[in-house]
């Protein structure tokens, strides 16, 4: 739940809280009010009443009029002196309902010590009237009220909290590749503008070790880069020599094999960190039919030799803006892993529609998730020859175009649909 | 051949300077720019082997300066940086070709003569060994006169033992130099093995000699007798 509508339901939860007890409050308190003078101006007519009996033994005429009876009643005995006052519902002939009543009932003797029975009724229901009416015009100010309260508490949380959201936004869009600092708009809120200095601080950090991680890894990777050609142009005069013993050829063979290997990752490694840096940003349109057209001839010898029967089925050219050499890495990677992982008399199937560029081929059954491969150094096998980057690299690349891109495998097939179509800009990132 | 090396790491240039000799070239080594400028200034060579990233300056520079002083001969760029930009305005602004570090040695031999060759026998580009003649203008192959017929592959595997004749070559930079380095495509030796086996094939078919001697451990070798 939002912070805005979590605030505002919980002003509104107690304000109906407050309301309702208040407005209770409010109604039996008027109610009481109005029975009290109900109740004073009943005693103060039948003192009126009982005042003129005691002198005189005639009853006054009084005016009757609706909703106020007066009743006297004389006697001819002494009765106990009592007063009580009551409510009461009486049967209106008139409208065939009961009205409520409120009414006092007094005995009282006069001088000559007879009693006489005074009974005066006063009808509530037009004070009820009044009470209902109170009551609703209270309910609609309060009503009212809290509607204008929930609108004001409503835009003042908003404008207060606006700096928050900012920053929120600001910092949601932050992406540690891009070369510019978190730049959150200043306050006059001290809070907020503490939570920005923590925000700022943090990102800060953050790209600065991956901007230093970043340049180690290139640097790393270039610098390694010269030895790697020393080692291996002196493994190359050493096996120029003549009169090399089987155990020397043995060696240098090693040597060899494994320099080339180093090699291999650390071109890998450094192709990805490139990709990263955006070192490929010239950008053209290519036709990716036509790379795996090119990719497909290259291995044309060498799945001829396996066996390998290639079926191609184009619909469209597969026109995408991208660079040239990144989307000869990447479809040329697709092939060679195609062919590589292949088996003898297998296929391989490319095929190309206004979306897709999918390859389907043959292959060992798997045992691992097949997306798994896309991450650095997985392998399906502990195929000692591959270095295992071939895959993440094309993941890079694709993503970085922003498109999408999918391994399944099942039984024994493959496959790895690429949507070039979900082309955007190149950024560089994962 | 006449080269120059410009290359500031000495162990490597040692290596590169040691594996051409052997290859009767006559070279000289340049460890820096202004060492490299003085020398091409002074002597004329066939080729220049020049690494981009030099401690006092950039290799880019001697090739402006070699281009406005119309000084001749080859350039053969090596770097560590297999940048786009470096190799496009290298070769923009006179250079011949471009090698990314590390290569192989039997790579950087066949470059260099192909440089050779162009700057050399302009439209007439013929390389003849005892009885195979090859036409690099449209790429034919004749043995004894003979032509024979080779895949493109063969064609390129040729023409690279061709640039490496006495060497051993290794399995590796076939690979390399036919498929591309952009792939890792490390269990082709079996196919390099049909590609050579085809192409010994042809050429003795054509009653040419067997050339090609499978060198234990390590790869193949183009032998001279």
């Amino acid at each position: 739940m939002k912070l805005l509508t979590k605030s505002t339901f919980y002003f509104l939860l107690l304000s109906l809280l407050a309301m309702v007890a208040g407005g209770a409050l409010l109604y039996f308190t008027i109610k009481k009010v109005i029975y009290k003078q109900i109740d004073a101006s009943l005693i103060t007519e039948k003192t009126i009443i009982e005042d003129q009996l005691k002198q005189t033994d005639t009853i006054p005429d009084f005016e009757a009029n609706f909703g106020h009876q007066i009743e006297v009643k004389l006697l001819n005995y002494h009765v106990k002196n009592y007063q009580s006052i009551k409510d009461t519902d009486i049967y209106d002939p008139d409208s065939d309902s009961f009205i409520p009543y409120r009414y006092i009932y007094s005995k009282g003797n006069n001088v000559e010590k007879k009693g006489f029975i005074i009974t005066i009724y006063q009808t509530l229901s037009e004070k009820n009237e009044l009470l209902q009416d109170i009551s609703l015009y209270l309910f609609f100010l309060f009503f009212s009220l809290l509607l204008i309260s929930i609108l004001i508490n409503y835009l003042i949380a908003r404008k207060l909290w606006k700096p928050f959201y900012d920053s929120v936004r600001i910092a949601g869009k932050f992406d540690i590749q891009a070369d510019k600092p978190l730049d959150l708009p200043e306050t006059d809120i001290v809070e907020f503008n503490q939570l920005n200095v923590v925000f700022d601080n943090m990102t800060r950090k953050m790209r600065y070790d991956y901007l230093n991680l970043k340049e180690f890894s290139e640097n790393a990777s270039h610098e390694i880069q010269t030895p790697l050609a020393v080692i291996r142009s002196k493994a190359d005069l050493l096996m120029q020599q003549k009169n090399l013993n089987k155990d020397s050829i043995n060696l240098v063979k090693s040597i060899n094999e494994a320099t080339t290997k180093l090699l291999k990752l650390n071109q890998g490694l450094l192709l990805i960190s490139k990709i990263e840096n955006q070192v490929f940003h010239e950008k053209k349109m290519v036709s990716l039919k036509r790379i795996a057209e090119a990719g497909l001839d290259n291995y044309k010898e060498i799945m001829q030799l396996k066996k390998i029967k290639v079926e191609f089925d184009s619909t469209d050219d597969a026109m995408v803006e991208m660079n040239e050499v990144l989307a000869d890495v990447l479809i040329s990677n697709l092939l060679s892993n195609a062919v590589r992982f292949n088996v003898d008399g297998g296929f391989i199937k490319c095929q190309i529609d206004a979306t897709f560029f999918t390859i389907t081929n043959s292959g060992f059954p798997m045992t691992i998730n097949p997306e798994d491969l896309f991450k650095r150094f997985h392998k399906s096998s502990e195929q000692s020859q591959s270095v295992g980057l071939g895959l993440s690299i094309v993941k890079k690349i694709s993503e970085s175009y922003g498109m999408s891109i999918t391994y399944t495998c099942h039984d024994s097939i493959h496959k790895i649909e690429l949507n070039y179509r979900q082309h955007g800009q190149y950024t560089g990132i994962s | 051949m006449k080269l120059l090396i410009v290359e500031d790491d000495r162990s490597l240039s040692r290596s590169i300077y040691d594996y051409l000799k052997l290859e009767g070239h006559i070279c000289e080594v340049a460890l820096n720019l202004s060492d490299a400028k003085n020398k091409a200034g002074v002597n004329k060579y066939d080729c220049i082997i020049l690494d981009i990233g030099l401690p006092d300056g950039n290799g880019l520079d001697l090739i402006k300066e070699m281009k406005s002083n119309r000084i001749t001969g080859g350039i053969l760029i090596l770097s560590a940086k297999s940048s786009l930009d470096d190799k496009l305005t290298g070769l923009k602004i006179g250079a011949d070709d471009y090698l990314t570090k590390p290569f192989h040695f039997a790579e950087l031999n066949a470059r260099i003569n192909s440089i050779h060759r162009r700057n050399n026998f302009l439209g007439m580009n013929e390389i003849v060994f005892n009885e195979i003649k090859i036409n690099t203008d449209d790429n034919q192959v004749h043995v004894n006169d003979k032509l024979i017929i080779l895949t493109k592959k063969e064609y390129d595997l040729l023409l690279f033992f061709m640039a490496n004749r006495n060497r051993i070559i290794t399995k590796e930079s076939i690979v390399e130099h036919l498929w591309g380095d952009n792939v890792i495509l490390t269990d082709s030796f079996d196919f390099v093995y049909t590609h050579v086996k085809n192409l010994r094939k042809k050429i003795v078919s054509a009653e040419g000699r067997n050339y090609i001697k499978c060198i234990y451990g390590f790869g193949y070798k183009f032998i001279d007798s």
